[in-house]
């Protein structure tokens, strides 16, 4: 057990949750019309439930199990608010060829990697959105994911990212996983077709993933259908969010779309490299009983790389091989600094930007769907 | 020109996955410092370009060729993508090994090596450059679709450049002693873009059955 744990140091951990109450306290309680029940009432239960979860995960050492509820909840009332928000606006989840030249598609961070060779190559970015829009225009949504990436690499995938909450929370359905070996050569899955939607996006300046390949299309807006081609796309999406997102995940109690066809995750692996923050094993301590191996989500340890103390270029960050080592042997480590030393310090650093991020990210989503249901159980309807 | 050079990143991987064995062991074992290397790989990516320029010649004149067989030539071209994407695919997935020419060198490589040690990289280069993979007999099949010789070997030399840069950093950066993990990103990468090629063989088919 750890020294916060240990000792019940509740108020130091009071203390390390101040900022964290702060800037919530600034994102969601200032500015909201506080007469308004339907808006109080939201902005309040989201700060209660960020800086509990925060002071949780402080106080009990424990970072997956804290980290994976809010996540799962963000990812769920995004899809909430993200679909109520669409009915509101369109009066439906179909994206049509009009709203697309109006520029009304929110950026999706999936789509970041398909815009690098022909904003390059033709200087326009290839994607069907606002540079400025007030809701996930493409500029702020890109200087948000550049600074996460940089503060935690692909830790992307497991505090922020609102469809690995929904790939987390069906592998979390799981109790005992049906399928236990998954051939190591599909982990390269994610990087090839990462290379053949960057090369596609660039020879038809269109972003082939969004068009051809994302699950999420299912859950969030999708082309209308109005011919073969729409159809087909249709039943793409739908086919891999029930295999990838719901089947697989209840089947192996891994994220399989993240760790086994995300070509986002895999690009985000790449920020591991540059990040300061690592997941590393003592050795030392190490008893080679294999379970991190066996029940990390994203398949980021192999006999190897425990081997080596390090986890895979794809880990990301959750934590959860940290929570069940038995001897705990694996922490949150700042590169350049000695293994054994100020465990906790680096785990609290790491924390912060995690989670902040998190907060603002996922708690914009919380307070949206929460605020959508408030809406639906006062006046009989989410939409206004 | 881009068309040519977008081929060549996506098959570059493939390229590298499955010609490192052969190259990387002569290249760590012979060259010691970094200028040696880079000599080294020059001269074998020299013998590599001269070999995609003969196939852009056989590329061109195999255009030529098919359009006196028939003036369906869209539909000729989509039903031979289809074919190759289905190629692509079985090879991406299956257990198949790939006919890398170079692999033929390993029988007198050593007394080469030995004997011509200037000319063995430009050798092995040349070798590798005439591949018969899947990936590339698409790349033969699109260059054949240029009307002239200039544009057929600008479409070469474009390939050639999108997978020069998947061999240049390699032998730098010691990427040939794991290259089991590459050799599955370059397998699957294959099996994506059979995907895309196959979608493109059909819209050609398609639009071919339309304008006859
Ligand atoms: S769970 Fe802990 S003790 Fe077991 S193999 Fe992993 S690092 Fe070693
Ligand atoms: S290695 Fe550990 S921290 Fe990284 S993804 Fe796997 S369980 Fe999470």
């Amino acid at each position: 057990m750890n020294a916060f744990a240990a000792n019940r140091e509740w108020k130091k951990a009071l203390l390390f949750s101040l900022p964290m109450l702060l800037i919530s306290g600034l994102l969601f309680l200032s500015g909201k019309p506080l007469t308004n029940p339907a808006k109080l009432a939201p902005a309040v239960i989201t700060f209660l439930f960020i800086n509990i979860t925060f002071f949780c995960m402080i106080y009990t050492g424990q970072t997956h199990k804290y980290r994976s509820r809010f996540f799962i909840l963000a990812s769920l009332l995004f899809v909430v608010s993200f679909i109520a928000n669409l009915i509101e606006v369109r009066g439906t989840m179909e994206l049509s060829a009009a709203n697309m030249l109006d520029g009304e598609t929110p950026l999706c961070p999936l789509v970041i990697p398909m815009l690098i060779i022909p904003a390059a190559l033709t200087h326009t970015i290839i994607f069907p959105g606002s540079l400025f829009a007030a809701h996930a225009g493409v500029a702020p949504m890109l200087v948000l994911w550049l600074g996460f990436s940089l503060a935690v690499g692909r830790g992307w995938c497991s505090w922020i990212c609102f469809f690995g909450g929904m790939d987390e929370g069906f592998s979390r359905l799981c109790r005992k996983p049906k399928i236990t070996a998954v051939d190591s050569k599909w982990t390269a899955l994610p990087w090839a077709v990462l290379l053949g939607i960057v090369l596609t996006s660039a020879a038809t300046l269109s972003p082939t993933y969004c068009a051809w390949l994302c699950p999420f299309k299912t859950v969030t807006e999708f082309p209308a259908i109005e011919s073969a081609k729409t159809a087909l796309q249709a039943v793409i999406f739908s086919s891999l969010f029930i295999g990838l997102v719901v089947v697989l995940p209840i089947l192996t109690g891994r994220r399989t779309q993240c760790s086994l066809f995300c070509p986002f995750g895999a690009f985000q692996s790449l920020f591991n490299k540059i990040n300061i923050f690592a997941v590393r094993i003592n050795r030392a301590d190490c008893v080679n009983c294999n379970l991190c191996l066996q029940k990390c989500p994203t398949f980021s340890l192999d006999e190897q790389s425990l081997q080596a103390g390090k986890t895979l270029l794809s880990c990301t960050k959750c934590g959860k091989c940290i929570d069940i080592c038995p001897k705990k042997a694996i922490a949150f480590h700042i590169k350049g600094t000695p293994l054994h030393l100020n465990l906790q310090t680096a785990r609290v650093l790491y924390l912060y930007p995690a989670f902040t991020f998190a907060a603002v990210i996922g708690g914009g989503c919380i307070y949206g769907g929460l605020e959508r249901i408030f809406r639906l159980a006062v006046t009989g309807s989410m939409i206004h | 020109m881009l068309q040519g050079f977008l081929l060549g990143l996506s098959t570059g991987a493939t390229c590298l996955a499955y010609c490192a064995p052969v190259l990387f062991p002569y290249l760590l074992g012979e060259a010691k410092s970094i200028r040696q290397t880079a000599w080294t790989l020059s001269r074998f990516m020299l013998g590599r370009l001269l070999g995609y320029l003969v196939f852009a010649v056989f590329a061109w004149l195999t255009g030529n060729y098919l359009n006196t067989l028939t003036d369906r030539r869209e539909m000729l071209i989509g039903f031979i993508y289809i074919l190759l994407a289905t190629l692509l695919l079985w090879y991406g997935l299956g257990q198949t090994s790939v006919p890398c020419a170079a692999g033929s060198l390993r029988g007198f490589a050593a007394t080469l090596a030995q004997e011509r040690p200037a000319l063995f990289p430009l050798l092995l280069g040349l070798f590798t450059g005439l591949n018969l993979c899947p990936p590339f007999l698409l790349a033969f099949i699109a260059a054949g679709e240029n009307s002239t010789l200039g544009h057929s070997l600008l479409f070469f030399l474009s390939f050639f450049a999108g997978t020069a840069l998947f061999f240049l950093p390699a032998p730098l950066l010691g990427l040939g002693k794991n290259v089991s993990q590459l050799k599955n990103v370059g397998r699957l990468a294959a099996a994506v873009m059979s995907v895309y090629y196959f979608y493109s063989g059909l819209l050609l088919l398609w639009g071919g059955m339309i304008s006859s």
